[in-house]
C-alpha cells in the first residue's frame, strides 16, 4: 500500500498522541527522580523518593490491597458483564430497553458519590442497615471491610465489561450461533462455546481495563476504606500529599511510576494474548442478520439475577444519595418525615459557581465528548490496517494514561499549562480540562473504536482500493461509515464519563473551568455535604436526561 | 451637510468633555469617600490603584457560599473592584500557588487559608509581600507575623457529640474528662470515636502537634482513642456527618466554626469547648509578592481585617472576629470571656514551621501511630 506508515496526517496524529501522553508522563517520571518540586531551584537528583516509599510498610499493605481489589473486580465484573452483554444482545430477555439504560448508570455516577450513597444506605447506621437490624437483630454486613470494597467495586464495574463485550457482540453476525442452535445446543451452551470465544478480544481488553481501573480506584476506597484504615495505592498516594506537611510531589510521582510499572506488563500480556486478532474478523462482505435466541423458561431466572444486580448497584446507593439530598440530617433515631427539605437544592441554584459548573459539565460532555471521539477516531484510523511499528506503538501507549491516577494526571497537566510556553493563556479556559479528560480517558474511548475497527473485514476496504479509491477515500467512504454506530455509542459513553469525572479537574479548577466533578470534591472538603448530595443528584439527572434524549433520537447502543 | 456634520461633531465633543469633567468630579469624590476613617491620607492611592486594576484574585480554603456576604459588601464598598474568588482545599491551594509563582503565571493577589503552617511557609519562602496593614493595631499580638501574615478569624476547636445518643453526663468538659470517658465507658464508645487522621490531614497534624505541646497528658488521650478503635478521617465535614448520623458518637478536634454552623440546622449535633485549655485556629491571609493586582490585594486584606469586614465575618460567615475591639458573642473577645485563660490561639509564628521539618514530622507521626496502637 502506497499510503504507507509515514503519510503526513498519520504521522502528525501519532506525534500529537505521543506528545500529549508522554509529556505529562515524562514530567511525572522526572519528578520522581528529584527530592523537591521540579520548579524549585533547590532540587537534587536521587532515588530518595523510591527509598522512602519502599521503606514505608503502608506502601506494601496498600500494594497488596490494590492487587486484591483489582483481582476481585476482574473476577466479579468479567463473568457478570459478559453474561449481561449476551443476555441483552442475543436473547429475548424481557424489558431489554429499560435494563440497557439502567446498566449504564454506575458508569456515570462518580465513585465518590456512589460510595457516599452506600454509607448512607448500608453503613453501620444507614437506613437499610437500621431496617436489617430490626429484622435480624444485627447488621449482617460491614461495608468498610476490604472484601466489601472489592465486591462493591466489582459490581459497579460490570457495565465497563458489558459495554466492550456488547459492542463486539452487536457487530457479530448471529449465523454462527444459529448454527449451534440448529445442531441442538441450549442457550447457555451457545453463550459459552460460541459467543464467548468470538468476543474474546473485547473481553481481554475489558479484563485488563478493569484491572487498570482497580489499580486506579480512588473514590470508593477513599470513602469506604478510611474508617478501618484500608489503603490502596491511590489513597496511599493521596495520603502522601500531606504526610510531610507540604505536598510531596516526588513521593506521589514515585508511587505513580510504581503503578505504571505494574500495569504496563499487563498491557504487554494483553497484546500477546491478542496476537491473533485476525481470527475474530466477523463483519464480512456478506449479508448477515441477527436473530434473537429464545430463552424459554430461563428468561425469568435471568431477569431475576439482573434485577438483583441492578438493585444492589443502582437502587441502593442512589436511593441513599437521593434521600440525603432531601433531608437535613439522617441516621439512628431520626424520623425522616420530620427532616425533609428542599433547601439543599436552593443552595445549589443560589450559587453562581455551581450553576456555571452545571453548564460547563454539560458543555464538556456534549461538545467536548464529540471532539474527544473525533480525536480517538483519528488515532484509531492512524493505526488501522498498519502492521508496522507505528500501529503497535500506538496500541501500547494509548493504555498508559489510564494507569496514572487522575488526581496526579490533573496536576501534571496544570504544570504543562503553566510551564510550556504559549499555553498559559489556555489554562483558564475549559480547554485545559477538556484536554486532561481526553488524555486520561484515552484508553477507554480507544477500546470502543478499535473493537469496532477490528471487526471490519479487510476485503471491504480492499475492494474499494481495487476500484481505484485513494487511502483517504477508503477511510471516508468505507471504514468510517461502517463504524458509525460504534462512534455514536462512543460519544455517549465518553459523554457519561466526562460528566462524572471528578479527580482530574481538581487542580485545573478556576473561575470559568468549574465542572460538577471537581466542584463536588471542593464542596466535600469544605463540608457542604448537603450540596454534595443535591449536586450529585442533579448530575445524575442531567446525564439520565442526556441519555434518554440520545436514545430517543436514534443513537442506538446497538444495531 | 458638511457643516451640519461638523457642528454635530463639535457638540458631541463638548458633551463628552462635560461628561468627562463630571465623571472626574464624581470619581474623585468617590475615592475621597472610600478611604476608611483612621487610615493614612495616602491610602487613596491604594484605592485608586485597585480601581485601575479592576479586580482582586483571592485563593481561599473558605467555602465560597460562606464568604458571599463579605464579597458583596467589599464590592459595594469599593465599586469597580471585582472579587474573583476561588475556593479549594489547602493542599491544592499550596500546589497551585507555588506552581503558578514558579512559572511566573497569573496567580492569586491575596491568599487566605486555614492551613496556618503552610501560610507561614509560603511567607518565609518569600512569596508574601511585606505590607503593614493600617488595621494591624486592632489585632492581638499573636495574630500577625512580620508585617506579612495576618490572622483574620478566631475559630475555637471543639468536641462534638450526638445529642440523641450521648447522655449529658457523658459530655466531657476537659481533656481529662474525655480520656476518662473513653476508658470507663469502653463498651459504649468502642468504634464510636472519630478524629482527624494526622497523616492525611495537615490541619489534623497541626492540632495534634499543638495538643502535644500544651497538654502533658495528651498522649494518654491518644492511647485511649486508639484503644477505642478511633475512626480517623481526613475532613471535618465527614466527621460531623458521621456523628450526626450516630455512626460515631463523639468527635475530637473538630473545627468549631463548621460544627456550630451545622448545629444550627441539625438538632443532632452538640458542640462543647474544653475548660482546661481550648485551641483556637485562625485563617491566615497575606498579599502575594508577585500579585498582578497588588493594590486590590492590599485593599482586600485591609477590608478582611477592618471592623466592617470583621463584623460580617462574625455575624454572617460565622467564623468569629479576631479584632480586640469587637466584643460580641461571636468574637474572640466574647469567647474568651467564657473560657478565660483556657483559650489558646495557635500563635502566628515561625514555630509552626517546625511541624514541616521532615524528620520531626515523621517522628511525631510515628509516636502518634504507636500511641494509637496501629504500629
Amino acid at each position: 500500500m502506497k499510503t504507507g506508515a509515514f503519510s503526513l496526517p498519520r504521522t502528525s496524529v501519532v506525534a500529537i498522541t505521543a506528545l500529549v501522553i508522554f509529556l505529562p508522563l515524562g514530567l511525572i517520571f522526572w519528578q520522581s527522580l528529584l527530592n523537591a518540586p521540579f520548579f524549585n531551584p533547590a532540587h537534587r537528583y536521587g532515588l530518595s523518593a523510591y527509598a522512602f516509599i519502599f521503606e514505608d510498610p503502608d506502601f506494601w499493605s496498600a500494594f497488596g490491597n490494590s492487587i486484591l481489589i483489582a483481582t476481585g473486580m476482574v473476577l466479579i465484573a468479567l463473568p457478570l458483564g459478559a453474561a449481561l452483554a449476551f443476555l441483552l444482545t442475543r436473547t429475548d430477555l424481557p424489558a431489554q430497553r429499560w435494563i440497557e439504560v439502567m446498566v449504564l448508570i454506575p458508569v456515570f455516577v462518580s465513585p465518590m458519590v456512589l460510595a457516599f450513597g452506600y454509607v448512607v444506605a448500608m453503613g453501620p447506621v444507614g437506613f437499610y442497615s437500621v431496617w436489617a437490624r430490626s429484622l435480624f437483630e444485627d447488621v449482617p454486613w460491614n461495608i468498610y471491610s476490604l472484601p466489601s470494597i472489592a465486591v462493591i467495586a466489582g459490581l459497579t464495574h460490570v457495565p465497563h465489561v458489558y459495554l466492550y463485550s456488547s459492542a463486539a457482540l452487536k457487530s457479530l453476525g448471529s449465523d454462527v450461533e444459529e448454527a449451534a442452535r440448529v445442531a441442538g445446543a441450549n442457550p447457555i451452551r451457545v453463550a459459552i462455546d460460541v459467543s464467548l470465544p468470538m468476543t474474546m478480544p473485547a473481553l481481554l481488553y475489558a479484563a485488563v481495563l478493569v484491572f487498570f481501573l482497580g489499580f486506579e480506584l480512588f473514590g470508593l476506597p477513599l470513602v469506604l476504606g478510611d474508617p478501618e484504615g484500608h489503603l490502596v495505592l491511590s489513597t496511599y498516594l493521596f495520603k502522601l500529599t500531606n504526610k510531610l506537611g507540604t505536598p510531596s510531589y516526588h513521593l506521589m510521582a514515585a508511587v505513580a511510576v510504581c503503578i505504571v510499572a505494574v500495569t504496563f506488563p499487563l498491557v504487554l500480556l494483553q497484546r500477546w494474548l491478542m496476537r491473533t486478532a485476525g481470527k475474530y474478523v466477523s463483519v464480512k462482505g456478506k449479508a448477515t442478520r441477527q436473530k434473537l435466541l429464545p430463552l424459554g423458561g430461563w428468561k425469568w431466572v435471568a431477569l431475576g439475577l439482573v434485577a438483583l444486580w441492578l438493585i444492589f448497584t443502582i437502587v441502593v446507593p442512589i436511593s441513599g444519595i437521593a434521600l440525603r439530598a432531601f433531608v437535613e440530617q439522617w441516621g439512628e433515631g431520626i424520623k425522616l418525615s420530620e427532616v425533609l427539605t428542599l433547601d439543599n437544592f436552593r443552595g445549589v441554584f443560589e450559587s453562581s459557581e455551581q450553576v456555571r459548573a452545571i453548564i460547563n459539565t454539560l458543555l464538556i460532555g456534549v461538545v467536548g465528548g464529540a471532539l474527544a471521539v473525533a480525536c480517538y477516531m483519528a488515532i484509531g484510523l492512524a493505526g488501522h490496517r498498519q502492521r508496522g511499528g507505528v500501529a503497535r506503538i500506538l496500541d501500547y501507549i494509548v493504555l498508559i494514561p489510564r494507569a496514572i491516577p487522575g488526581l496526579l494526571a490533573g496536576l501534571a497537566f496544570l504544570w504543562i499549562f503553566l510551564f510550556v510556553p504559549g499555553l498559559k493563556e489556555l489554562r483558564n479556559s475549559i480547554f485545559s480540562v477538556w484536554l486532561a479528560y481526553t488524555v486520561v480517558w484515552l484508553a477507554y474511548g480507544m477500546r470502543l473504536i478499535s473493537s469496532a475497527l477490528l471487526q471490519i473485514g479487510p476485503e471491504l476496504e480492499e475492494s474499494a482500493r481495487t476500484v481505484g479509491a485513494s487511502g483517504a477515500r477508503v477511510l471516508k467512504d468505507v471504514t468510517v461509515p461502517l463504524i458509525r454506530f460504534g462512534l455514536l455509542a462512543s460519544w455517549l459513553l465518553v459523554f457519561m464519563i466526562f460528566e462524572r469525572e471528578y479527580s482530574t479537574g481538581v487542580y485545573l479548577l478556576t473561575q470559568g473551568t468549574e465542572v460538577i466533578g471537581s466542584m463536588l470534591v471542593s464542596l466535600w472538603g469544605a463540608g457542604a455535604i448537603d450540596q454534595v448530595a443535591a449536586l450529585s443528584l442533579i448530575n445524575i439527572a442531567l446525564v439520565a436526561v442526556g441519555l434518554a434524549v440520545a436514545l430517543r433520537f436514534g443513537v442506538r447502543l446497538h444495531e | 451637510m458638511l457643516i451640519a456634520n461638523m457642528k454635530e461633531g463639535y457638540t458631541m465633543r463638548l458633551l463628552s468633555l462635560r461628561f468627562a469633567l463630571l465623571a472626574c468630579a464624581v470619581f474623585s469624590f468617590a475615592v475621597q469617600a472610600q478611604v476608611p476613617s483612621g487610615y493614612p491620607a495616602d491610602y487613596a492611592k491604594i484605592v485608586e490603584g485597585a480601581k485601575k486594576e479592576g479586580k482582586v484574585v483571592v485563593y481561599s480554603t473558605t467555602d465560597a457560599k460562606l464568604v458571599q456576604p463579605l464579597i458583596k459588601d467589599f464590592e459595594a464598598a469599593f465599586p469597580g473592584v471585582k472579587v474573583e474568588y476561588a475556593d479549594m482545599n489547602s493542599t491544592e491551594l499550596y500546589s497551585r500557588f507555588t506552581s503558578e509563582n514558579a512559572a511566573n503565571a497569573a496567580s492569586a493577589d491575596a491568599v487566605w487559608s486555614s492551613a496556618m503552617d503552610l501560610q507561614i511557609k509560603l511567607a518565609s519562602d518569600g512569596l508574601a509581600a511585606v505590607y503593614k496593614s493600617p488595621e494591624s493595631a486592632a489585632l492581638p499580638e499573636w495574630a500577625r507575623w512580620k508585617d506579612m501574615v495576618y490572622a483574620t478569624t478566631f475559630e475555637p476547636i471543639a468536641i462534638i457529640y450526638n445529642k440523641r445518643l450521648v447522655p449529658a453526663e457523658d459530655v466531657p468538659k476537659t481533656h481529662a474528662d474525655f480520656t476518662k470517658l473513653l476508658t470507663t465507658k469502653a463498651d459504649k464508645y468502642q468504634k464510636k470515636v472519630t478524629t482527624y487522621d494526622a497523616e492525611k490531614s495537615g490541619v489534623g497534624f497541626m492540632l495534634a502537634n499543638q495538643d502535644a505541646k500544651l497538654d502533658p497528658a495528651f498522649w494518654d488521650l491518644v492511647k485511649a482513642m486508639g484503644a477505642r478503635g478511633v475512626n480517623q478521617q481526613s475532613s471535618t465535614a465527614t466527621m460531623i456527618e458521621r456523628v450526626s448520623s450516630g455512626e460515631n458518637l463523639i468527635g475530637y478536634n473538630i473545627l468549631g466554626s463548621y460544627a456550630l454552623t451545622r448545629a444550627k440546622k441539625d438538632s443532632g449535633i452538640g458542640v462543647v469547648f474544653t475548660t482546661d485549655y481550648n485551641l483556637v485556629l485562625s485563617r491566615l491571609a497575606f498579599v502575594s509578592k508577585n500579585a498582578k493586582n497588588p493594590n486590590a490585594g492590599r485593599l482586600w486584606l485591609d477590608y478582611l481585617l477592618s471592623k466592617r469586614g470583621q463584623t460580617i465575618t462574625a455575624e454572617q460567615a460565622e467564623l468569629f472576629s479576631v479584632r480586640t475591639d469587637i466584643t460580641g458573642k461571636d468574637s474572640g473577645v466574647g469567647f474568651s470571656k467564657e473560657l478565660g485563660n483556657a483559650v489558646k490561639p495557635i500563635p502566628v509564628s515561625a514555630d509552626l514551621l517546625s511541624g514541616l521539618n521532615e524528620a520531626k514530622r515523621l517522628d511525631f507521626l510515628k509516636q502518634w501511630q504507636v500511641a494509637l496502637g496501629r504500629k
